[in-house]
């Protein structure tokens, strides 16, 4: 569904993706972990767009993503939930949820869409007339989690859900994605810190290290790696 | 003492009306600005086209033989609102959208430079521009209800407010202009695009939503409603081509006043310009009614720098 190869993009002249090539089947989950500073926000800032790669290609379905316009990328079903959230903060609770249905598909299951999304995250329709900046960080993240759902996604590219939230709430947010995605076979792309969580959620995952693939690999093999056990699970 | 009652409640009467349009165009800079954080000098000369293309309108294209000359100027003034609006969006389209939105969020200062000196030179043109095609006469949109008025009252004992005709429906088209446009803002999925590209412009991009488009519509519609707040002046006031620089500086104000980026905010702003201008001549003398008002701009700001509507927090 996802195909990046070669992938080198960055900032002025420095490079912080250098040469990444990763894949996302219809239907898996595949989480991307590393350090900080490794590249994971700028990919997916490039997937999205934001920012624009000096090398490699990236096809979504039969589109060659880097001939399409950023903001034409969510019309083809890609589904961004930024890092640290980035929800409307002078729109409602619900208004945000409109935003994240812009798109002909959204528009179209706006009504299944949101039941879903109150049913999942019921604490969003408990607050759904309430202004988002003023939510708390938790509840603000299940608003951009939301906020992706809304738009009928083909893909829910997810920066970081755990950034910045005590560890219940972000075990909490974790709960809720593979239960969203056991009830929607939702494709899935997740950037983490949390390694283990983010490898024990997902079928499929790559090692992101210094702007490079470092490792990859279904969910045994990764977590089952000597180096992954030391550097990442503390083993 | 029924007298200086009588002076009160007349200026107050003028402030609220003269405050209404001033409110109306301070909303035209107040939503360029909160949707782009674009700071547009030449928002005072899109006013100044707004009153020609309006007095064109009257004397040359038929509104004054279709409608008369009673209510032909404010036909005129709201067919000069989407003509501007028309303007506004390639203005926006050929220049002010090379210096922002999206293609300059990577850069330093956000192209705020550059932003500066762009829409200073569309003044500098506009203005002399209008010189060369306008003429330096002083043109004017008046309607024989400039000069008559209505009685309210007698109030009480026999103290009676004389409302002027021509600004008392200056004030009511203002005040529908800006319910109107506040329904959009809010209620419609456009309205709330342009807040969410305002919020977060990355983020919208996310949603779908194209910012650099959202940020020509905002354009737009600012150039349009300040175009039609510079008609209903000018059914009061006489305009040259220079009129703009006169009354960019009380649109400044107002935005500043009401909160930078909030729309309800500059309209309150504009009126609280008005009123201050008006009253203060119950107490200065009429000269010093600009002064006036400059001084309680600056108390307001020494005692909330963020103005009536505004948020102290940065935007993320």
């Amino acid at each position: 569904m996802l195909r990046i190869e070669g992938l080198t993009a960055g900032y002025s002249a420095i490079p912080v993706l250098n040469g990444v090539s990763i894949k996302v089947e219809e239907g898996q989950f595949v989480a991307i972990v590393g350090p900080n500073g490794a590249g994971k926000t700028t990919l997916f800032k490039t997937i999205s767009g934001i920012v624009r790669p000096s090398a490699g290609t990236i096809t979504f379905g039969d589109h060659d993503l880097l001939a399409i316009r950023p903001a034409q990328r969510a019309h083809l079903g890609i589904a961004h939930v930024p890092e640290g959230r980035q929800v409307f903060p002078s729109l409602t609770v619900m208004e945000n949820l409109e935003m994240g249905a812009m798109t002909e598909a959204g528009q179209r299951d706006w009504k299944r869409n949101i039941e879903r999304i109150f049913e999942w995250l019921p604490i969003l329709a408990e607050r759904r007339g309430q202004f988002a900046g003023t939510l708390s960080g938790g509840q603000q993240q299940m608003l951009a989690i939301g906020r992706g759902l809304a738009g009928s996604p083909k893909l829910l590219m997810l920066d970081e859900p755990s950034m910045g939230l005590a560890p219940t709430i972000a075990d909490f947010i974790f709960e809720r994605l593979i239960e969203i995605r056991r009830q929607s076979n939702l494709t899935i792309l997740l950037v983490e810190q949390r390694v283990a969580e983010a490898l024990e959620s997902a079928d499929h995952g790559y090692v992101l290290e210094a702007g490079r693939v470092a490792l990859e690999g279904n969910n045994q093999t990764l977590r089952a790696d000597d180096r992954i056990r030391k550097a990442y699970l503390g083993m | 003492m029924t007298q200086a009652l009588e002076g009160f409640l007349q200026a107050l009467s003028a402030g609220l009306l003269i405050g209404a349009v001033y409110g109306l165009m301070c909303v035209g800079l107040g939503l360029i600005f909160g949707v782009m954080r674009v700071i547009n000098f030449a928002q005072g000369d899109f006013m100044m086209l707004g009153m020609y293309a309006a007095f064109y309108f009257f004397t040359a294209l038929g509104v004054q033989a279709t409608f008369g000359n009673t209510f032909g100027p404010f036909v005129a003034i709201l067919l000069a609102g989407p003509v501007l609006a028309v303007f506004g969006y390639f203005v926006h389209l050929t220049l002010i959208s090379r210096v922002s939105g999206t293609r300059t969020s990577s850069l330093e200062g956000e192209g705020h430079y550059a932003q500066l000196i762009l829409t200073l030179g569309i003044a500098l043109i506009l203005q002399n521009g209008g010189l060369l095609v306008f003429g330096s006469v002083l043109a004017s949109i008046r309607t024989p209800l400039s000069s008559s008025a209505w009685e309210l009252g007698p109030l009480f004992y026999d103290v009676s407010v004389f409302i002027n005709k021509a600004r008392g429906i200056d004030a009511v088209v203002s005040l529908v202009t800006m319910l109107l446009l506040t329904l959009m803002i809010t209620r419609s999925r456009i309205g709330k695009s342009l807040r969410a590209a305002a919020d977060n412009p990355t983020a919208a991009t996310y949603m779908g939503i194209d910012v650099d488009r959202a940020h020509r519509i905002a354009f737009a519609l600012g150039t349009g409603i300040t175009a039609i707040a510079g008609g209903l002046l000018a059914t009061n006031y006489p305009f040259h081509p220079f009129v703009g620089v006169e009354y960019v500086i009380v649109m400044y104000a107002g935005v500043v006043l009401g909160g930078m980026g909030s729309i309800v905010g500059a309209f309150w702003g504009g009126m609280t310009i008005g009123l201050v201008q008006q009253m203060s001549t119950l107490i200065l003398p009429t000269q010093l009614q600009n002064a006036a008002i400059f001084v309680v701009f600056l108390l307001i700001i020494f005692f909330r720098p963020q103005g009536f509507f505004g948020r102290m927090v940065e935007r993320t």
